[in-house]
């Protein structure tokens, strides 16, 4: 029993860091990673977001978030230019049934 | 700069560009994200033959948008010419233009700023900054440009301590590729020129003052998440200074900011 609690107690940061979706959005202008702090922000203080990085040399942030999170374009499109960036796409991605 | 005194060291600068992704002495186009505070703290050291002067400062800026920023910043000297707050600054910059493509941030700010007359030693002057910037960033180098001028309001006695022009042009490299969540760092140079009218006392120029100066400003900008640190010196290459004038050895800055 106790090996059974040890097991399921390891499984539960796995199973809440696990992204049920995410979105890649395509961001011009990111060029400094202090400056892309603001909108890893923004995005971290919506509900079920769960991470956010950014790959500069594909000029996308990628953000995954539970599976009940939707974000709309215009949504978005505020929240990447209120960070100071301008998005160009959004594209959103579920992760594969477990 | 962090300070606007007129007269020790012969010191000719403005507080200088407080927002992290800028140049150390320099002003940058950069702003702060929406909702943002700017905690920043500063620290100068200004020496030549005959003193060392010193200032701290502390500012605290808000992001009204996503490109306009405004804020308070409150220095603070101590060293040889005496210690005491200086003049409490109001400022403000609009970024009017942004050219955002892939990799590549290419923008251009207005910026204002009022020095009240607010320090332990007051002169009856409000002074005031207009100035325009531009920056273009990329993953692996920087460029900038500034042009700042300085009203410098008459005193109750009556002097002009005239006014002031800056120029400012800056050059950054990054010398390792940039990863969010790893520390990063870009190297610049800076040339930063300043020119001074001289000062006028009941319509006479008063003499040993004015003139024109040029710096070599080697700097370094350090960040790690929403923590910036930034050192740099200015090293005078070249003067022409009205009459017998202190003239700087170096100037050296150093900054601190927090993103929240």
């Amino acid at each position: 029993m106790k090996i059974l609690l040890l097991l399921f107690a390891l499984m539960l940061p796995v199973a809440a860091f696990a992204a049920e979706q995410t979105y890649r959005l395509r961001v011009d202008g990111l060029a400094c990673a202090y400056c892309a702090y603001g909108l890893e922000k923004a995005l971290m203080k919506v509900d079920g977001v769960e991470h956010v990085d950014v790959d500069f040399e594909q000029g996308a942030v990628i953000v995954d978030t539970a599976r009940d999170v939707g974000f709309s374009e215009d949504q978005l499109r505020r929240m990447v230019n209120d960070a100071g960036f301008t998005l160009r796409g959004v594209e959103r991605i579920e992760a594969a049934a477990q | 700069m962090l300070i606007a005194r007129l007269g020790a060291c012969g010191l000719l600068t403005i507080a200088g560009s407080l927002f992290a992704h800028d140049p150390v002495f320099a002003p940058g186009p950069h702003t702060l994200f929406k909702g943002g505070i700017e905690l920043h703290l500063g620290s100068e050291r200004v020496q030549d033959d005959a003193a060392v002067d010193k200032a701290g400062e502390l500012s605290l800026l808000y992001g009204i948008t996503g490109d306009w920023v405004a804020g308070v910043q409150i220095p603070y000297a101590y060293g040889d010419s005496g210690h005491g707050f200086e003049s409490t600054t109001l400022l403000t910059k609009y970024r009017f233009w942004r050219n955002d493509r892939p990799r590549v941030q290419e923008s251009a700010a207005l910026l204002a700023r009022v020095i009240l007359d607010s320090g332990q030693v007051r002169s009856g002057a409000t002074d005031a900054v207009l100035g325009l910037t531009y920056g273009y960033e990329s993953l692996t180098w920087y460029r900038w440009a500034a042009a700042r001028y300085r009203y410098n309001g008459e005193t109750d006695a009556g002097v002009d301590r005239g006014d002031v022009l800056l120029l400012d042009a800056v050059i950054g490299v990054r010398p390792r590729r940039l990863e969010y969540r790893a520390p990063d760092s870009v190297w610049m140079l800076e040339l930063n020129y300043e020119r001074q009218a001289r000062a006028r006392a009941s319509g006479a120029a008063v003499p040993d003052t004015g003139g024109a100066r040029l710096f070599l400003s080697p700097g370094l900008m350090w960040t790690w998440r929403n923590l910036a640190v930034k050192p740099g010196v200015q090293i005078p290459v070249w003067g022409d200074l009205n009459g017998a004038q202190r003239n700087p050895d170096y100037r050296a800055l150093i900054e601190v900011e927090l993103h929240l």
